[in-house]
């Protein structure tokens, strides 16, 4: 499924919010978390991890990882928990207006 | 702000390292976690992650200028030759530039220059305003205070500082009380000049200007309330002028400024100047804060009627006085001071600017060309990378990345080169005999003029010849193999063309200046130049007066008539060329007095005729015995013929007001006519009246010498400095006086010779360029010929017959364009029209001779090419 512009930094910050995670691990969630519907590609998530943490919303810290190995564990900062929840709201916007236009499924054509 | 920070830190070579290194840890760490192959490529990942940085543009440039680099250090020859062009161009412009820059373009370092205003007059049958004042309008427009917050009025001088036995002469400045105070300035040390001490009898007070201090005083606050000796007198400093500032004349720097009231007692001689005749102070007033310009200007014309009836001379003539009441206050920006230089140089250096403009236009040529040649030659390899996948775009910024980094290197030369050439420029500013300092050090006006010149030539020459090799599709560049194009052939050759063109302009004006010098220096002036010598004289300063300064240089004049060499000696009041001039009314007695029509004056001593090499064409000279009643005078032939046409005058009498009430003067000879204010015209209508009837207030001996002038000028300083214990004496030749007042002529003759040389040599690089070029590209060809049998004459002819076409259809264009552009200047030249014929010839047959000589090589190489050789070339 393709992304729109933007909504992968919003999806990256909000799960973030639930628990610092590496760079695969962030991947890894999202897919699940979505049911396999997302699956981003990491050559694209990574980059945006690169400008999310240059912008001062996540940073990121050498942890142990579950396999003890060590990898690079991104966290959510306050500026990036404020960032999260104005895009939240945009995204809520444009859902709603979107629906407001679509409606229900329509009937198969005629 | 921490994104900024974080990005530009990017740019330090350890944290972008750092940067690396944990982003290589991370990816690496990452690949171990997942499933081989799950994450991509990788390499493209961190590569993509990098531009996060934003800085991708820039690593670009970086690659682009190295590579740039190493292909022009691979072509050398066409790299300097690039460089070179650019390099004259940008240094001839840059040189007149910073000239025009530090003349007209500096603001004074004073409080908001550019509320100042100077404040000008504008007669309506004159074609330039005057811009000087007496000291009573000055006063008068100080007292305005709708108008100007504060006026001020100045002029340079020049004064004798130091005791007897060690004076040195110090630029100066006679100020009004207001100077300071308009300015807005606040003192280094001490107090600066107030309206208090622009009163008669105040005590004299000295501000000196800082680096004054510096050099004098080591910079010592303890210099303020010590006396100094100006021509004798002591004054008192006072006080300290800012650092840097160095008063409201340009180029006439003011180390020791005293109020305009001090000129009695300084320069007993220059008493006049605060009567109300004399117009000698330039303005500068500060409008009222708020006032708009107009508002200013409409106020001040409407308040000049007033000022006029308070304080013009009431010895004038009611006529004389209207005139001048009905002339128009003005005023005109007075960020950047007064400068009598930029007065002078103003006209000159617009031209030259201009000159120097055509010079670039060629450089900026022989640069096109080259790149175009050199586009071409690598439209193979660009074609390459087309075929591979470059975008055009980035391609022709590459090609732009090499004509820009050119124009730098050809920036940074030029702005060497005009450092260099200005110091040049500024002595022969000099040479005009009025003080010249400038600073003329790279600033950032010019530093901005040639960098923005650079680009400029960089981005519309580079940008053409990299559109046109990169529009034709790949493929069709890589089948068609090396081969020239016609449309790039020929737009060389017009580029050619016009440097021609652009040549034969520069030297039409190189012609048209140097003989104008030329024509000045062989005019006969009516005198004999060669031989004199001249010594000025201020008995005034040594405290002589009247009688007695009269009877002081008796005596000088006689010890200079027995010093060795000296032939024959003589007084006067000013001497030829000299740019004083003294006019009065003048007829014939009997008639009425003219009253705009003034006649020449001159007061000259006995001997003055033999002494000057002016031929008596009747009547006899000056002699001891003519002072005191019984007034004499010796008429020119042009007065002679005006006023006493077709009669011998020896022993009529002239009416004029050489006195008041006017007097009548016997005529006892008339002298040829000869040059007294200017080289430049036929000398007009003159009265020599005898010295010793006349009171002066400049006054010169004239010595004429028979042997080394060296010898005999030592000789009469060795004679007369002992009766100068207050001021070191010159003697210097007359020669070198009138030369002084050719000093605009000689600078066009040099400037415009120089950039005529200049401009020939970068067209006939330009034509050497494009013939040898032609001729690499048709090797083939004429080897084909020569293989057939073509005669190494017919081969060279072939090459010849190009050069030939191109200089013709140069010169055709450039001959109608010389003639349009030279009558422009018509008013500088001297003895010559702007069509001379001479010199459209001279110019034509220079170009034809150096065309010639850069057809030479090329065709010498084409005539003996290798015929098997040049058949396996590719």
């Amino acid at each position: 499924m393709d992304l729109l512009q933007g909504t992968l930094d919003m999806l990256v910050l909000k799960t973030l919010l639930m628990e610092p995670l590496h760079g695969y691990g962030i991947a890894k969630a999202i897919r699940m978390n979505s049911n396999d519907a997302l699956d981003i590609e990491f050559g694209s998530l990574y980059p945006a991890l690169k400008r999310l943490e240059l912008k001062g919303w996540i940073a990121a810290k050498w942890e142990m990882s579950d396999h003890h190995r060590r990898a690079r564990f991104y966290r959510l900062t306050p500026a990036g928990r404020k960032q999260l929840q104005v895009e939240h709201s945009k995204w809520a916007g444009f859902v709603s207006a979107v629906g407001q236009i679509m409606g229900p499924v329509p009937e198969g054509g005629k | 702000m921490t994104g900024l920070w974080r990005r530009l830190r990017y740019l330090l070579p350890w944290h972008r390292r750092a940067e690396e290194n944990e982003m290589r840890a991370e990816l690496e760490s990452l690949a171990c976690l997942a499933a081989p192959g799950e994450l991509g490529n990788l390499t493209r990942a961190a590569e993509e992650a990098r531009a996060a940085w934003g800085w991708t543009w820039l690593e670009q440039l970086w690659r682009d200028a190295q590579y740039a680099v190493r292909t022009l250090g691979q072509n050398r020859g066409f790299t300097a030759t690039a460089v070179l062009s650019l390099a004259l161009g940008i240094g001839a412009n840059t040189a007149i530039f910073s000239l025009i820059d530090a003349l007209m373009l500096h603001w004074l370092p004073v409080h908001n220059p550019q509320e100042l205003v100077l404040i000008q007059m504008r007669d309506p049958r004159e074609p330039e305003p005057a811009d000087s004042f007496s000291y009573a309008i000055v006063q008068a427009l100080d007292e305005e205070k709708s108008i100007f917050s504060s006026v001020c009025g100045f002029s340079g001088t020049t004064f004798d500082a130091g005791h007897p036995g060690s004076v040195s002469q110090v630029q100066g400045a006679w100020v009004t009380g207001g100077y300071y105070e308009t300015l807005g300035l606040t003192p280094a040390a001490g107090r600066l000049l107030q309206k208090g001490d622009d009163r008669p009898g105040a005590p004299l007070a000295a501000i000196l200007s800082y680096a004054y201090w510096q050099r004098q005083f080591a910079g010592n606050p303890a210099a303020i309330g010590q006396p100094v000796l100006l021509n004798g007198v002591p004054a008192t400093v006072v006080g300290v002028s800012p650092r840097g500032f160095k008063g409201a004349e340009v180029g006439d720097d003011a180390d020791i400024t005293l109020a305009v009231s001090g000129v009695p007692q300084v320069e007993p001689s220059g008493e006049p100047l605060l009567g109300r005749g004399n117009f000698w102070l330039r303005v500068l007033a500060r409008p009222r804060a708020g006032a708009s310009r107009a508002e200013t200007r409409a106020r001040l014309a409407a308040a000049w009627k007033q000022i006029a009836a308070r304080s013009l001379n009431p010895e004038w003539s009611a006529r004389q006085r209207e005139d001048l009441a009905n002339n128009v206050l003005d005023i005109v920006p007075g960020a950047a001071g007064h400068t009598f230089l930029g007065d002078r140089f103003r006209e000159p250096l617009m031209v030259l600017m201009a000159v120097a403009g055509l010079v670039m236009l060629i450089a900026c040529a022989n640069v096109a060309s080259l790149l175009l040649a050199r586009a071409t030659a690598r439209r193979r390899e660009i074609a390459v990378r087309l075929a591979i996948g470059a975008g055009r775009a980035r391609i022709v910024r590459q090609l732009l990345t090499e004509s820009t980094m050119i124009s730098t290197f050809g920036a940074a030369l030029g702005i060497w080169l005009a450092w260099i050439s200005s110091r040049f420029l500024l002595s022969t500013l000099a040479d005009g005999g009025v003080p010249a300092n400038l600073d003329l050090h790279p600033n950032w006006h010019i530093l901005a003029f040639a960098v923005g010149l650079a680009l400029a030539n960089g981005i519309v020459f580079g940008l053409a010849p990299a559109w046109h090799t990169t529009a034709v599709g790949g493929a069709a560049v890589l089948q068609e193999g090396a081969r020239t194009t016609r449309g790039h052939s020929r737009l060389l050759s017009s580029l050619v063309c016009g440097q021609v063109a652009l040549s034969l302009l520069l030297l039409v004006g190189a012609g048209l200046f140097v003989r104008t010098l030329q024509n000045l220096l062989n005019v006969n002036p009516g005198f004999r130049r060669e031989g004199v010598l001249v010594v000025r004289l201020d008995g005034a300063r040594e405290g002589y007066r009247d009688a007695r300064l009269r009877e002081f240089y008796e005596g000088l004049l006689s010890r200079v008539r027995r010093v060795p060499g000296a032939v024959s000696a003589s007084i006067v009041g000013y001497t030829p060329l000299s740019g004083w001039l003294w006019t009065e009314a003048a007829c014939a007695k009997g008639e009425p007095l003219p009253h705009d029509d003034n006649t020449i004056f001159v007061a000259a001593g006995p001997d003055y005729f033999r002494t000057m090499g002016i031929p008596l064409l009747a009547g006899r000279e000056f002699t001891a015995a003519d002072r005191g009643d019984g007034r004499v005078a010796i008429v020119t032939r042009a007065f002679a013929e005006r006023n006493f046409a077709g009669r011998n005058p020896v022993g009529e009498y002239v009416t004029a007001t050489v006195s008041k009430p006017p007097s009548d003067l016997r005529i006892v000879g008339v002298a040829a006519d000869s040059m007294i204010s200017t080289l430049r015209d036929t000398p007009g209508p003159a009265v020599y009246v005898s010295y010793f009837q006349k009171s002066s207030a400049t006054d010169s001996l004239v010595i004429r010498s028979a042997g080394s002038l060296t010898q005999t000028a030592s000789a009469i300083r060795d004679a007369l400095q002992p009766s100068f214990p207050n001021a070191p004496i010159t003697v210097r030749p007359l020669t070198a006086q009138v030369e002084e007042t050719l000093v605009e002529e000689r600078l066009m003759a040099k400037l415009s010779g120089g950039f005529g040389v200049l401009g020939l040599s970068l067209a006939c690089v330009g034509l050497y360029g494009l013939l040898a070029y032609s001729v690499a590209c048709r090797t083939k060809e004429i080897g084909i010929r020569i293989a057939l049998g073509a005669q190494r004459g017919a081969v060279r002819w072939l090459v010849a017959k190009r050069a030939m076409a191109l200089i013709a259809i140069g010169i055709a264009a450039g001959l109608p364009a010389a003639w349009l552009l030279s009558r422009q200047v018509q008013t500088m030249l001297f003895g010559l029209t702007s069509t001379d014929t001479g010199i459209l010839a001279g110019a034509i047959a220079a170009l034809a001779v150096a065309g010639l000589a850069a057809t030479y090589f090329p065709a010498r190489r084409a005539a003996h090419l290798d015929a098997m050789t040049a058949l396996r070339h590719e």
